[in-house]
């Protein structure tokens, strides 16, 4: 084939991907329009970290404050956040610094709801890590407020504003896995989740995860991202979940389980397994779902699809990028192909530019500043919290629980 | 050139006073953390969270993610001043220092330089050269502290932090086990750099051996570098050359073989370790709180390293 025609070829691929999905899949940052919205970050441990890094790539905001009941870590805060005021307490920042218009809230779980609730009343708008709480009950609380609430109110469940899982999402709605017949996740790494502290007291405050009566495990804490998946490209949630789970390798006098399975079904019957342990990082994070004509593979910053060799050809995927897992190909999933292909680069849009994270906080923007819809509501958040808990009692109990859908209603 | 295996020390059976070792995959190597006294559970979590530190910095620095913080630069800082956290960009700045001090030896804009020479993953490309020669420079590299913010000043430009990263990365990580109060450790990236805290139980300092040597350095609260251009290799017209490029000529450097410095900094350290190899020589700007050993016959297979095992030891012995 001569490099015209392939150039051709490889450009109309890219177009073809696009035409049939989306134009533009790789979303435009925030707008700055006049003064930048001031935000302040709530937590700033692991998570707080991160997201103040990904809040300073977005020109359209200033972080305009901090708040951590821990001073070295706050102290962290505020050097890597120029400007930014440094706060002990939540309420002090809400009193004092009414400049500040919307909230990151990346305290332990258990802490989400107070401050959620607060910075609502005062009128602020509310970007939640997820699990947006660690009891139903609190879900709830967040989510009628949220309804009553003329604020803001986004839930971090990050898989709803990745482009390429807004990708992955249309082609499995698009028939390209055709029936689905399983679906499995996992979570896997190598770590012990224990933070040191500088005393007792800070120690078991920083280990709330090792909790087991703040703590909603494995499954809560992580799985609740993975569930929301599998939630959201489905449309419905499961209608059980069967559990267990144990402590395998850190026997550090701990009772939450260092490595746990889930079986969840829903009411077709097709099951979703799930694995998350810490002691062992083999394949990571990702999600797989199986059907006949494909599966697909989401990995949070790349994707593929394993099309069977009997499955129709859809045309854009003949000249796509592909990747080598043992004896299967995927075929990579790539945001933004048009432009790319246009320009010749199909190759470097293979993972994503920006972290997931990224594309949460600018759509939690775009809600406050542009008024775009939110991506994921509290409402979702809700849904998706509580499928969490009730995750992890089955892990604790080692049983069936069944889940009614009015449980899972935040409002 | 890689520093050969500490002596680590052999973990002991009992909790309290137990030794940990630790390690996690970034940068393209392997760092790893040995941790000695105390608990062994709050030890592990300690090494944890320095382990944690360097992937964090990976995930900012490198080159390979495209998410990472140096490739959104890479993107758009020529476009647009980009904001930064404050500790990359005191990062940024402490390079632009050596840069300084070091006459440009030690440049990390050195990317397109390092792409079309082969050594960043595709294809070495001779016609490249120049062109990239003509857009690095950290001159063109703004940065305005009043905002945090960075910008190119010429397109083409790109960060490569590779001869800076390691030790920057355990610098950070450094911080987090002397905060948790440790007193001794010894952490090592891709076994060149090297950060010993305190000494080893029952010893006087952490014994670091230089493979293929001779050299050993006994460490103390101290950082180490070791660099050579021998690791990976290109065919030049003048004849197969390593990967440590001069920036100022925007070819392979003909100097030394082996560079070792040792300083309080590990970030220092491994920056300056890059530009004596380009240098040759000690240059004047170069902090006085570093002690080096430059050995400009490393790569002759036969040399002698008494030479240099005697530079070292005096260096040594002036702390």
């Amino acid at each position: 084939m001569d490099m015209e025609r392939r150039a051709f070829l490889t450009h109309a691929a890219g177009a073809l991907a696009a035409v049939s999905l989306m134009p533009d899949l790789l979303p435009a940052a925030p707008i700055l329009r006049g003064e930048p919205l001031n935000i302040g970050v709530i937590g700033v441990g692991k998570q707080g970290r991160a997201i103040i890094g990904e809040l300073q790539k977005l020109d359209a905001v200033k972080i305009a404050a901090l708040c951590d009941i821990d001073p070295g870590r706050l102290e962290g805060g505020v050097r890597r956040a120029q400007g930014a005021e440094g706060f002990a307490e939540y309420n002090k920042l809400l009193d004092t610094r009414k400049d500040i218009q919307a909230l990151v809230i990346a305290t332990p779980t258990h802490l989400h709801k107070d401050i959620a609730l607060d910075a609502m009343s005062a009128g602020r708008h509310v970007y939640c890590e997820a699990p947006i709480a660690s009891t139903i009950e609190d879900c709830r609380a967040m989510a009628q407020a949220a309804k009553n609430s003329k604020s803001v109110f986004h839930a971090a469940l990050e898989g709803r504003s990745n482009p390429i899982y807004t990708l992955a999402r249309s082609f499995f709605r698009s028939d390209s896995v055709r029936d689905l017949v399983s679906m499995r996740a996992q979570q896997h790494q190598k770590t012990t989740w224990r933070t040191p502290g500088s005393d007792a007291a800070r120690e078991k405050a920083l280990n709330w995860r090792l909790d087991k009566g703040l703590s909603t495990g494995l499954a809560g804490e992580l799985g609740t991202h993975q569930f929301d998946v599998f939630s959201w490209y489905r449309s419905e949630y499961p209608v059980s979940v069967r559990g267990s789970g144990a402590v395998r390798v850190h026997k550090d006098g701990r009772e939450v389980a260092d490595t746990v399975h889930c079986d969840f079904v829903y009411a077709d019957g097709v099951r979703m397994q799930y694995m998350s342990t810490l002691a062992n990082s083999f394949e990571g994070k990702h999600e797989v779902f199986h059907g006949s004509n494909a599966a697909i593979k989401l990995a949070w910053t790349a994707g593929w699809m394993f099309k069977e060799a009997d499955a129709p050809t859809q045309g854009w995927e003949v000249y796509a990028n592909r990747q080598q897992f043992h004896n299967d190909e995927g075929i990579t999933l790539i945001a933004d192909a048009t432009k790319l292909a246009s320009q010749g680069k199909l190759k470097e849009g293979v993972g994503l530019p920006n972290q997931p994270l990224y594309y949460a906080l600018s759509d939690f923007i775009k809600s406050v500043t542009e008024g775009k819809a939110v991506a994921c509501s509290a409402e979702d958040g809700c849904r998706a919290s509580v499928l969490g808990i009730l995750a992890n009692r089955a892990v604790v109990s080692g049983e069936t629980v069944t889940i009614d859908p009015s449980v899972l209603k935040g409002s | 050139m890689r520093s050969s295996d500490p002596d680590w020390p052999t973990a002991p059976s009992n909790r309290e006073g137990a030794v940990v070792r630790a390690a996690v995959f970034a940068m393209g190597t392997r760092f790893e953390a040995v941790l000695a006294g105390g608990d062994e559970s709050r030890l592990r979590s300690v090494a944890e969270a320095a382990l944690a530190e360097i992937t964090e910095w990976d995930q900012r620095l490198s080159l390979f993610r495209p998410d990472s913080l140096v490739s959104h630069l890479n993107r758009s800082a020529h476009e647009r001043a980009i904001r930064v956290d404050g500790d990359t960009f005191e990062l940024l700045s402490a390079c632009r220092e050596v840069w300084a001090a070091s006459g440009g030896a030690f440049d990390i804009t050195i990317g397109p330089l390092m792409r079309a020479w082969g050594f960043r993953g595709g294809p070495a490309d001779p016609l490249a050269v120049e062109a990239a020669r003509a857009c690095i420079g950290m001159d063109a590299v703004e940065l305005d502290a009043s905002e945090q913010r960075v910008r190119f000043r010429r397109p083409g430009l790109a960060l490569d932090m590779g001869a800076v990263g390691k030790g920057h990365a355990l610098l950070h990580a450094a911080a987090v086990i002397r905060e948790a109060g440790v007193e001794s450790a010894l952490l090592h990236g891709g076994t060149s750099s090297v950060v010993a805290i305190g000494s080893p139980p029952g010893g006087a300092g952490w014994r670091v051996g230089v493979a293929g040597t001779g050299i050993t350095v006994t460490l103390h609260d101290q950082a180490m570098s070791v660099s050579a251009p021998r690791g990976r290799m290109v065919q030049t017209p003048q004849g197969r050359r390593g990967h440590i490029l001069d920036p100022r000529t925007g070819a392979p450097a003909g100097g030394a073989g082996l560079t070792v410095v040792l300083g309080d900094c590990a970030r220092l350290a491994d920056a300056w370790s890059t530009a004596l190899l380009v240098l040759k020589e000690r240059p004047i700007g170069m902090p006085a709180s570093l002690q080096c050993l430059i050995d400009p016959c490393s790569l002759a297979p036969s040399h002698n390293h008494t030479t240099a095992s005697a530079l070292l030891a005096g260096a040594c012995s002036e702390r």
